[in-house]
């Protein structure tokens, strides 16, 4: 699939279709069954013409049958569940072996029927919104953060990961007064937080508005919190302040950045991840892995 | 707090009557039905008996299906820190009676999770192994998660055979990808202190696109016991890319306290 045809992933359609139908209804009509059961077994036993041993047999037979439905109901509604979650960790795992295209099939297929739980929904959007990005739908990531943020059923600090996830997004959508905005928001509820994840945003912001020396010193102040904890992912700091430093005309500072980054990841991700990175894509050297050297 | 061995005392008799009471409620109902088919109508009512063993199933199973649902919360407070409050969830879920075996199996195994985070080896050890000894967890696949746990522990404990039989058992199952990291992360620990350099460097390429995937701090020591098996068996090129990537990814002089046999990487 190119990622083009990743079009398909209609994101209002598929927020409409997973909503969780309202599950359970069938134990109060199994329980209705069960009384009006019992109920008229007990009218007919006295009356019945052929006998009240053929209304007893009938009543035990329907009895045994309504209690095995039911458990053969709670049995196939447990295994659903259970499909559903392996489903959601497959998904992950595709995810996290960056393989997109098939993540973004099994998110159409599993988001286009009602979610059994709520909790795999919540998941199973996540992905979709990394997905999006990673196609660079930033305007349906948006769409699909900010959903998962109004439904409030996420603890503080997941929250606070789809939070910096959305200004993510909004910066590569170019909406610079609504960054303003949620940065202002995520600074707030950082106390308490390592500051890595909001910093990389703020460099980011720093480096597409034209603010080269301040992204370095956010740089230079939250290094060591980056790397603790972005783990391979601060090669996007490295690769940014890279091009800070090309912005602001130190070219060795830059070549040295954009060394350390592509040490970390290779080049032609970075440049997927950030136009300005992949602006001094060449202008500088990339670190080689050894098995390239070799070939 | 919870001790290992009344956890596991706890879950046993919890099993053992949650299986009898499966077995009467199974076997009053057999009797209901052998009986009305006998001395229907005389005695009693067969259909009744059957409507008030089925609630009490009903009631039972409802029960246990609300405490397991108490007791999903546990891995998210541990991932979270919040210790002393999985502690006491985990508390509720073991004391509370439940009609699901696996319920409490997923208790004892939270349990060992949160003993894990909190680095008490010796009684993550004991915890793991109990739950090994149960059909159950293997079929539900917490015996997986169980037996990385106790490699790590048993490693983290400085036994070595153990955690090579644990690792061996490992390696005839079918692993999702996180299981597979964390093998790959303890594995890689466990060749380091054996010193086997060769297997350690085997397929360097691999192990490291691995390492990539792991979280921050397993991902740097992971890189960095590569980096040292790339020295041992003279591959300078991988040596210096992973040592510099480590230098990266972590703080050296923290790594190397964690693990001094790595502090040759930077001499």
């Amino acid at each position: 699939m190119t990622e083009e045809a990743s079009g398909f992933l209609d994101v209002e359609a598929l927020l409409e279709s997973s909503e969780p139908r309202p599950g359970g209804t069938w134990l109060w009509y199994a329980a209705g069954a069960f009384l009006l059961l019992i109920l008229v077994s007990s009218y007919l036993a006295g009356r019945s013409i052929a006998g009240p041993w053929l209304v007893e047999l009938v009543s035990t037979m329907s009895m045994m049958a309504l209690v095995g439905g039911m458990g053969y109901m709670a049995w196939a509604g447990g295994r659903a569940v259970i499909r559903e979650q392996q489903q959601v960790e497959a998904i992950e795992e595709l995810v996290l072996l960056r393989r997109w295209s098939e993540a973004a099939e099994m998110l159409r297929r599993l988001l286009s029927r009602p979610a059994r739980t709520p909790q795999a929904r919540v998941q199973s959007l996540v992905y979709l919104a990394s997905v999006l990005g990673r196609y660079h739908r930033w305007a349906d990531a948006i769409t699909v953060y900010e959903y998962l943020l109004d439904l409030d059923v996420l603890d503080p600090d997941a929250s606070y990961g789809l939070q910096l996830g959305r200004a993510m997004a909004m910066l590569h959508e170019d909406r610079l007064f609504d960054v303003d905005r949620v940065i202002g928001e995520l600074r707030r509820q950082c106390e308490g937080r390592m500051p890595g994840g909001l910093a990389l945003v703020e460099i980011y912001r720093d480096v597409k508005t034209g603010h080269p020396q301040e992204a370095i010193e956010l740089f230079e102040l939250h290094q060591e919190a980056m790397r603790r904890q972005l783990g391979m992912r601060v090669a996007d700091a490295h690769a940014l302040v890279a091009r800070a430093y090309d912005l602001v005309g130190r070219p060795v500072e830059a070549a040295a950045a954009y060394e350390r980054a592509t040490l970390l990841a290779p080049e032609a991700e970075l440049s997927r991840r950030y136009a300005e990175v992949a602006a001094i894509a060449g202008k500088y050297a990339a670190a080689q892995r050894p098995e390239r050297q070799a070939a | 707090m919870i001790s290992a061995q009344t956890a596991i005392a706890r879950l046993r008799w919890d099993l053992a009557i949650s299986t009898l009471l499966h077995r009467m409620l199974i076997g009053a109902a057999l009797l209901t039905m052998f009986a009305d088919a006998v001395f229907g109508d005389r005695f009693f009512r067969g259909s009744l008996l059957l409507a008030v063993i089925g609630t009490v199933w009903l009631v039972l199973m409802f029960r246990s299906v609300k405490g397991s649902q108490i007791a999903a919360a546990s891995p998210m407070l541990i991932a979270a820190g919040q210790w002393d409050q999985a502690e006491q969830v985990i508390d509720q879920a073991l004391r509370g009676f439940s009609l699901i075996r696996v319920v409490k199996l997923r208790a004892l195994h939270h349990l060992a999770m949160l003993r894990h985070a909190q680095r008490q080896w010796a009684e993550t050890a004991v915890l793991c192994q109990a739950l090994l000894e149960q059909k159950l967890a293997a079929a539900t696949g917490l015996s997986r998660s169980a037996r990385l746990m106790l490699a790590n522990a048993l490693l983290e404990a400085g036994d070595l055979a153990g955690t090579y039989h644990a690792l061996v058992a490992l390696y005839q199952q079918r692993l999702s990808l996180n299981e597979a990291l964390q093998l790959t992360s303890i594995q890689a620990d466990y060749l380091a202190r054996v010193q086997a350099w060769e297997s350690l460097a085997e397929g360097i390429e691999k192990k490291v696109e691995l390492a990539e995937l792991m979280p921050p701090e397993p991902s740097a020591r992971t890189q960095a016991l590569l980096a040292l098996a790339a020295k041992h068996v003279g591959r300078g090129d991988w040596e210096r890319y992973l040592r510099r990537r480590v230098e990266l990814l972590a703080d050296v002089k923290e790594l190397v306290a964690h693990r001094p046999e790595l502090g040759s990487l930077w001499a």
